[in-house]
């Protein structure tokens, strides 16, 4: 435990900051502001700048995701917005709509 | 990242719970129960129970169905069946709140009105109701009158048994009134039950005598 779950019929409107992991099977409007991991299920439907170390997306995302170790985007998600991270993965068959910036 | 694996895994995941180090900040809606061990500003609505546990603050006005609070709570609380304040929480807004539990130990502040019928027993305070209308029937003529003219007598014969349990408590009034039923020798059968549903209290042996 210690790990923080946002469940599916949850709907988050407003910003989210900390210092641990967070698994998102509902829905976030707004920013999330981590430093730790961020995994977004496949239900899970991010309307946010997110800013973290590892991001793990299985589900929808639209807006700029800023990681500092790793953005990592699973088969069946869908992406709308930049990525800046260091390392990227994107499986076959995410599907992904915007910039790239790997710094370094 | 291996400790989010091993979460997925394991499922525990029956609730949402927002961890010790999180901060949220905004509106929190939603249909399942919630458990706070972080922070959280603004506002949460859910359909189901809110726990604020032992380190979880919460500044944020909430309605929900059950409220459970043993951290602090800085707001004011709307809940459709009950709140708790458990020991060692501190809660300072107003409370409305059909029922409303505080635990030695707990620290409150603010107003507490307590409104309507808590959503578990609506279904006993509408038998209680019948049980109140049966007699004014009775009034208006002969016991058999109690069948034809009220339209929820069907409605509430179908509950007799749930009914029947449920009276316990009236022992003592559902026997007097089978007694008296039976000295008439009236509606000797028409459901015993029914005689039970009647509570004597004292209108019904007025009539007769």
């Amino acid at each position: 435990m210690a790990n923080t779950v946002i469940g599916s019929t949850i709907v988050i409107d407003g910003e989210i900051s900390g210092d641990e992991d967070l698994i998102i099977l509902g829905t976030v409007k707004g920013r999330i502001s981590l430093r730790e991991t961020i995994t977004v299920e496949e239900d899970g439907v991010v309307d946010a700048n997110v800013e973290t170390a590892t991001i793990t997306v299985n589900g929808s995302v639209t807006g700029n995701i800023v990681a500092t170790d790793r953005a990592e985007l699973r088969a069946n998600c869908n992406v709308v917005g930049d990525i800046r991270a260091p390392r990227i993965l994107i499986a076959d068959g995410a599907s992904f709509k915007g910039n790239v910036d790997m710094e370094g | 990242m291996a400790r989010s694996k091993a979460v997925l895994e394991s499922d525990d995941v029956g609730s949402t719970t927002i961890g010790r180090n999180i901060q949220v900040d905004g509106r929190i809606s939603g249909e399942e129960d919630l458990r706070i061990e972080g922070r959280v500003d603004g506002a949460i609505s859910l359909t189901e129970t809110l726990y604020v546990d032992a380190e979880g603050v919460v500044v944020a006005t909430v309605e929900a169905r059950d409220v459970v609070v043993s951290g602090i709570l800085l707001g004011d609380v709307t809940a459709t069946n009950s709140v708790h304040l458990a020991a060692g929480a501190k809660l300072v807004g107003n409370i409305s709140t059909p029922r409303l539990i505080i635990a030695d130990g707990a620290a409150f502040r603010g107003d507490v009105e307590m409104t309507g019928v808590p959503a578990m027993e609506r279904s006993k305070s509408a038998k209680a109701a019948r049980n109140f209308s049966a007699p004014a029937q009775l009034r208006r003529g002969s016991g058999a009158s109690v069948r034809t003219t009220s339209p929820d007598r069907p409605a509430a014969s179908a509950r007799s048994t749930a009914r029947a349990t449920d009276s316990r408590e009236e022992d003592e009034v559902t026997v007097v009134v089978k007694h008296s039923n039976l000295r008439k020798g009236e509606k000797a059968d028409a459901p015993k039950k029914r005689s039970k549903k009647i509570p004597a209290r004292g209108k019904r042996r007025v009539n007769r005598r």
